[in-house]
């Protein structure tokens, strides 16, 4: 969409400059890598930011949940405490058992992280700051989705420790429970919106948001992410008062740092589609950017992520595996129906 | 499936200290739990046959760390019984009101760190957390020490209460009574922590008889025994209260009879500070030289937070000749192998938290 005019110039150039080197064979290729720069070092940055910033309101607010102050030390109201860690643990050895399967278990969890990361930069954070507008984004977004728990299966079924193989295994059932409720969301807003192409479910949305029109979608959609995603009350796969650290117990300092930037990644994720899909991504009043209403919308959802995270127990696999045959597909196929028979037919 | 052997501790967040407990799993499901105690093993039981009677006091707080006062109070008693030597009647409703002080900490605690261990992201852990503190204060205000206190004489106290206790006391009574209905409200009606409590690790009537369960997992099961009601002490016969009994036996009955049992120690807390006797206190002073036993064995049974306790005191002069102690929280343990098999990995530690055990009362 953006190309257009960088394929305008690029032709003019074509006809009027006669050599041009083989690797600027069109002036686009050009434009388009210094855009592709300028494109991941402004998300890059906006999505370091965000991740931080909601990591450490996830320590100060659920202190504010459990009497406490959280962090205080390090920076202005502990702001620097998630540095400080992060810094500590990059600075610890790297070390792999020798029982563990260990080209997997060392590829596996920056793999992940390199997914996240890839998902981020696939997604529309205002109408000129894009990657690219595929016609299928919403479906590539949700197939790289998928990934995850298989990734998370080899992290933790590599590693030789039986905690992390039950988790490794918890992901597995996660994976048969949730996905099905996801895609059919993900179907009736595909309905509302006439394709997959995430900017035209933006525009869509500019008379209403599609949680107005679908909450009981916006409600298992947030649930099933939940469940994606590995907040409570579905942290099955890293139940510390069970599992020790999942998937992550036999992992070294260095790869935690890792996990623990691919939390925050996912937690990014996770609440910027449920922005771009319920809530209108950057539409909004024209006194703040695009971009800021996409982000603010953001923000919020991660709060409520993380309130949920300071007041629910965890749920037990077999109730998860029920609730998400019982409630979740159910509620998903009626609220595709009625999408149907309502918005559509 | 084949059948995978795990061994959950002695390293393990949710196991209450050091424990080891080697469970087959086959897939999700428990096939055998087997525990492996000793890990804190202090010889306390040897130690104090080289102590002079009041020397050992300090050993008995730390067999029990949450409820210190309880296990203290269960070791002078013995050798007051041995001594033959009175408590004084200020002293009793004193150690009444202490005692149930502690229990209503102890079971605040184990409330807390059950949820915690049924996935609560330690919010009911620090909730509790903060209310025990509050009555952790008021233990600090009548006996100086926060944690282990020390304060239990032969026929008496350490120390008399201070002049402005009794008010702070029924101050921090009001305040737990309206708080306890809070952590019903927002624990109970959590359908998550529900369906993760009714029906798990259930034990029997018999079970629980035959195994000798006893404290707040013997009510839960039905059996109505409590031995500040069945053979009390102190002037626990001179207050009414209930035991509290259920039926279900399963991991919410021990929850809930802990909640309702908090009611009821505020109920017997605050009847002993209203009818609080005028009168001295003051036991004896720690330097006994060569006591003199008028019986060779003594046998005392408390009702800690946690059970019942037997203390049985072969005296010595000077010092006891042989100490034995019947530790609730072992013998309920004993249980586990028992109401884990068949149930899933995940309620293991609902289990165990439910049981509410305390490894330096298990390995002594």
């Amino acid at each position: 969409m953006n190309n257009i005019p960088l394929d305008n110039i690029a032709v003019n150039l074509e006809k009027n400059m006669i050599n041009i080197p083989f690797w600027l064979h069109s002036a686009s290729l050009l434009y388009n890598i210094i855009g592709i720069i300028i494109y991941v070092v402004i998300v890059s940055i906006i999505f370091s930011v965000f991740g931080y910033v909601v990591g450490w309101l996830e320590r100060k607010l659920i202190a504010r949940a459990q009497y406490r102050h959280g962090p205080t030390y390090v920076g202005m109201w502990g702001i620097l405490q998630n540095m400080a860690d992060l810094i500590k643990l990059l600075a610890k050895s790297d070390v792999v058992l020798d029982n563990a399967d260990r080209f997997i278990f060392i590829i596996s969890i920056p793999l992940i992280l390199a997914l996240s990361v890839f998902l981020v930069l696939l997604l529309p954070y205002s109408p000129v700051l894009q990657s690219t507008n595929l016609g299928f984004g919403l479906l590539m977004v949700f197939t790289v989705i998928a990934f995850f728990p298989i990734l998370l299966f080899n992290a933790g079924f590599s590693s030789a420790n039986k905690f992390a193989n039950i988790s490794a295994q918890r992901s597995v059932l996660i994976l048969l429970g949730y996905e099905i409720p996801v895609l059919l969301v993900v179907a009736s807003v595909a309905l509302l919106a006439n394709g997959y192409n995430l900017q035209n479910i933006i525009a869509m949305q500019s008379n209403s948001y599609f949680a107005l029109l679908m909450p009981i979608g916006l409600f298992v959609f947030f649930v099933a992410m939940l469940a994606e995603f590995e907040r409570p009350p579905f942290d099955l796969r890293e139940a510390d008062s069970e599992l020790i650290a999942g998937w992550l117990t036999d992992i070294s300092a260095p790869y935690y740092a890792l996990a623990l930037f691919i939390d925050y990644a996912r937690m990014f994720l996770g609440s910027v589609l449920i922005a771009i899909l319920f809530f209108g991504g950057w539409l909004g009043p024209p006194f703040l950017p695009p971009l800021a209403w996409l982000i603010a919308k953001a923000f919020i959802i991660s709060i409520f992520v993380i309130m949920v995270r300071a007041t629910t127990f965890r749920m037990r696999i077999d109730r998860v595996l029920r609730f998400g045959w019982w409630w979740l597909v159910p509620l998903s196929l009626i609220n595709l129906i009625i999408t149907y028979i309502i918005f559509v037919r | 499936m084949p059948i995978t052997r795990i061994n959950v501790g002695p390293v393990h967040p949710s196991t209450h200290g050091v424990i080891r407990l080697v469970v087959d799993l086959d897939g999700d499901t428990i096939e055998n739990v087997e525990p492996h105690v000793g890990f804190l093993h202090r010889g306390v039981e040897k130690l104090v046959e080289t102590r002079m009677y009041m020397q050992s006091t300090p050993y008995m707080e730390k067999l029990d760390y949450v409820a210190p006062m309880s296990y203290n109070d269960a070791y002078v008693a013995a050798v007051e019984a041995a001594m033959g030597i009175p408590v004084k009647e200020r002293a009793q409703y004193i150690r009444v009101i202490l005692l149930e002080l502690q229990r209503i900490a102890s079971h605040l605690l184990s409330i807390g760190t059950l949820c915690n261990d049924i996935g609560q992201m330690f919010t009911a852990f620090m909730w509790s957390f903060k209310d025990r503190d509050i009555v952790l204060d008021l233990l600090q205000e009548a006996t100086g020490s926060r944690m282990f206190y020390v304060n239990m004489r032969l026929g008496g106290l350490h120390s008399d209460l201070p002049p402005d206790f009794e008010e702070h006391a029924l101050n921090t009574l009001d305040y737990l009574e309206k708080r306890v209905p809070q952590y019903e409200h927002y624990i109970e009606r959590n359908p998550i922590f529900t369906e993760r409590m009714k029906g798990i690790g259930v034990v029997s009537k018999e079970l629980a008889k035959n195994i000798g369960i006893t404290g707040p997992a013997l009510r839960a099961s039905g059996v109505n025994y409590d031995v500040r009601k069945n053979s009390p002490y102190y002037v626990y016969d001179k207050f009414h209260f209930n035991p509290q009994v259920l039926y279900d036996g399963d991991n919410f009955s021990r929850y809930k009879v802990k909640i309702l049992e908090i009611k009821e120690s505020i109920r017997i807390a605050r009847a002993a500070l209203k009818s609080l006797p005028e009168g001295d206190a003051l036991g004896m002073p720690v330097k006994l030289r060569s006591p003199n036993p008028k019986n060779r064995i003594s046998i005392v049974s408390r009702e800690l937070p946690r059970g019942e306790c037997l203390m049985y005191l072969v005296a010595d002069p000077q010092r006891p000749y042989r100490l034995s102690i019947r530790s609730p929280c072992f013998i309920n343990l004993a249980a586990i192998s028992h109401i884990a098999k068949g149930e899933r990995f995940a309620d293991l530690f609902g289990i165990l938290g439910s049981l509410d055990i305390i490894m330096g009362c298990i390995d002594r």
